[in-house]
């Protein structure tokens, strides 16, 4: 199969990215027009009037603005630490959702929610996420050579005790129907994205994403194997754990703010590899754009599609994903 | 409209047994008075009662609060699920009252009571992990009934009415053979009286939830205290009892009042804090204006409290009108 040039795929990429968060900020259950839109949006970055009521300016500048900016950074995460732990790992079935992370940040977070432990909820997430991840990888490497079967039944494993953890944290301080809120965001929403989560998410991206973004050359020469990487001079347990804790930062941060959604981190970076090929240095920064997009999109249908109601975005990735996935398992199988 | 049907009928029926006082025979209530078996279909479940029940366990405030309006509270061997404050009129009877349970009691928390009769507020009350299935009770002699307004899985009725709620009540009052004409007379009397002075004004129904609100919808409870009061609910086209709602939709229609419920675990304190932290709905003409409607929860369940609910909320738009 012919290969696209990583490049000009970048460039649609950044465009689609550009073009969808332009007309996603559009779409929702209230009437506003585009060009409405866009004024009162470039009213809050020093350029002229909104043309809108102060209410419905509040629905362009509080409600879509953040959350598709959020929907962005957090897609863009989610594919970055899916492409970046199956490089570690070796194993095209690692994502945030499947080797436990997810699973370990919600109970970080939940926990913090629920049982008002004095932390900062992204860093509880970060934490519940390493501490998931270490134990997936503890357990897979204690039942021999690391391999990808091993390493997500681990995960498999991790991600149901952490699981149970939650529902018991959740069925024993839940009150009344709150138990509602919890489910959805469990299930993976970003209704209740602002500014901060904005402000948390874009600082993940920015501070810690981008420099793994970089680390391409490095994860190229993992893809030998650890004895031919320490032969190239790479040192291989510190950028292993190094790389590692970044994906579970990065996973802590977003799912401190949206909960777990599925299969971002698993399918898109396979998709960017059958378009542009193998090489780190290109999958890492297209898989982060590619992710921007699709949940930018994900989450437009998620509060579009049952209008006035709306689902939580993570039954959309999961009801696109699981899908994708099947054809991936179908694909491996006759490529073996 | 069928509720002036309904009125007069209610009407009529108390002339019959004010006549029936005149004579001095008061309707005593007596398990004799209606020998015969009552058989009713409930949520699609068949069940039938050959005398009145006298070992009760209510789950839910709505269930506890109509037994004790219909004077029956030395039945209640346990209550469970408790929403919120009992009205002042029974407080005094609920105050003798067990509780069994904070939430909704397991099966063995049920069956330690030998109770010959289970009154859930909501249908998913009656489920293995709470207090038993409606079949594997009725197997042990214990016979079960969801008030009929909340039935979802079966005889949903299309869209609430007030004739609904008030069949529910005669067919509790029924299956106890008492008689709830009294009862009965007093709300349509009461409801008659009511002031629809919503004057189609808009009103959003904030029954819980922060991030995803979680409404009133189009065809429950809330939606027929709405239209009681003549306002109109955001979330009327939503063909459902209550559901999630979004709040786009919300600041878009910017709702003249927002009615909260007030529940022991979800207080409306609770909930105005919550529209004023989002910057969005702060901006809310009834947040800024504070023009709130409380509604404690056990009142905002279909039941014996719906008038009340409905003339309390006309009497606090009076008020907020000045």
């Amino acid at each position: 199969m012919a290969k696209v040039s990583p490049l000009a795929f970048g460039a649609a990429l950044a465009i689609a990215l550009l073009v969808s968060v332009t007309v996603a900020v559009t779409i929702g259950p209230a009437n506003i027009r585009f060009d409405e839109v866009w004024r009162s949006i470039a009213s809050h970055v020093g350029f002229g009037v909104s043309p809108l009521t102060e209410l419905r300016d509040g629905i362009v500048w509080q409600l879509r603005m953040p959350r598709v900016l959020t929907a962005a950074a957090v897609g863009a995460g989610l594919a970055l630490s899916g492409a970046v732990m199956q490089a570690i790992t070796r194993n095209p079935l690692a994502d945030p959702y499947l080797l436990g992370l997810s699973s370990g940040a919600a109970l970080g977070a939940v926990s913090v929610l629920l049982l008002g432990a004095a932390v900062l909820l992204p860093f509880a997430a970060f934490l519940g996420a390493l501490l998931a991840l270490a134990l997936t990888l503890l357990l897979a490497g204690s039942l021999g050579a690391i391999t990808p079967s091993r390493t997500v039944l681990a995960g498999i494993a991790v991600s149901a005790l952490a699981s149970a953890i939650t529902s018991f944290v959740i069925f024993w301080s839940v009150t009344g129907d709150s138990y509602r809120e919890v489910l959805s965001w469990l299930l993976g929403s970003l209704s209740g994205a602002r500014w901060p989560a904005v402000a948390i998410t874009m600082t993940a991206i920015i501070v810690i994403g981008i420099p793994v973004m970089l680390t391409g050359r490095l994860l190229d020469s993992f893809a030998f194997g650890d004895v031919q990487a320490a032969s190239l001079g790479v040192n291989v347990s510190a950028t292993r754990w190094g790389l590692l804790a970044a994906s579970a930062l990065v996973t802590g941060a977003m799912v401190s703010v949206s909960g777990a959604i599925g299969f971002v981190g698993l399918i898109l970076p396979h998709a960017v590899r059958l378009i542009v090929g193998p090489s780190h240095r290109a999958l890492l920064p297209l898989s982060a754009l590619l992710g921007a997009v699709f949940l930018v999109w994900a989450d437009t249908l998620a509060r579009t599609v049952f209008d006035p109601r709306e689902i939580p975005v993570g039954i959309v990735t999961a009801m696109i994903g699981a899908p994708l996935f099947a054809v991936l398992l179908t694909r491996r199988k006759s490529s073996t | 409209m069928s509720l002036f049907s309904r009125t007069a009928f209610i009407a009529g029926v108390s002339v019959l047994s004010l006549a029936g006082c005149a004579t001095g025979a008061a309707p005593a209530p007596s398990p004799d008075a209606q020998p015969e078996t009552i058989q009713l279909s409930n949520c699609g479940v068949a069940v039938s009662f050959d005398e009145a029940p006298e070992r009760v366990i209510t789950i839910k405030s709505s269930t506890t609060e109509l037994l004790l309006a219909l004077g029956l509270g030395d039945r209640i061997i346990g209550t469970a699920f408790h929403d919120g404050p009992v009205p002042d009129e029974w407080a005094a009877e609920a105050s003798g009252l067990t509780s069994i349970a904070e939430r909704v009691p397991s099966q063995e928390a049920v069956l330690d009571r030998e109770p010959d009769f289970i009154f859930g507020g909501w249908e998913s009350n009656f489920s293995a992990d709470g207090a038993g299935e409606r079949a594997d009770l009725e197997a042990l002699g214990i016979h079960t009934f969801v008030a009929p307004s909340a039935c979802q899985s079966a005889e949903q009725p299309p869209k609430l009415s007030f004739d609904d709620v008030f069949s529910d009540i005669e067919t509790v009052a029924s299956i106890f053979r008492v008689d709830a004409s009294a009862l009965l007379t007093e709300q349509a009397a009461q409801l008659a009286a009511i002031d629809a002075n919503g004057d189609s004004r808009t009103a959003l129904w904030f029954s819980s939830g922060s991030d995803t609100p979680y409404v009133g919808a189009g065809i429950g409870a809330p939606q027929l205290l709405l239209d009681t009061v003549g306002l109109n609910n955001l979330a009327a086209d939503i063909d459902a009892t209550w559901a999630p709602y979004n709040w786009e939709a919300v600041v878009d229609a910017d709702p003249d009042f927002i009615v909260l419920v007030d529940a022991d675990w979800n207080s409306a304190d609770k909930k105005i804090g919550i529209l004023e932290a989002n910057p969005a709905t702060a901006n809310l003409s009834a947040v800024k204006a504070g023009r709130y409607l409380v509604v404690p929860f056990a009142a905002s369940e279909a039941g014996v409290r719906s008038v009340d609910a409905a003339a309390s909320l006309s009497a606090q738009i009076a008020e907020l009108d000045g």
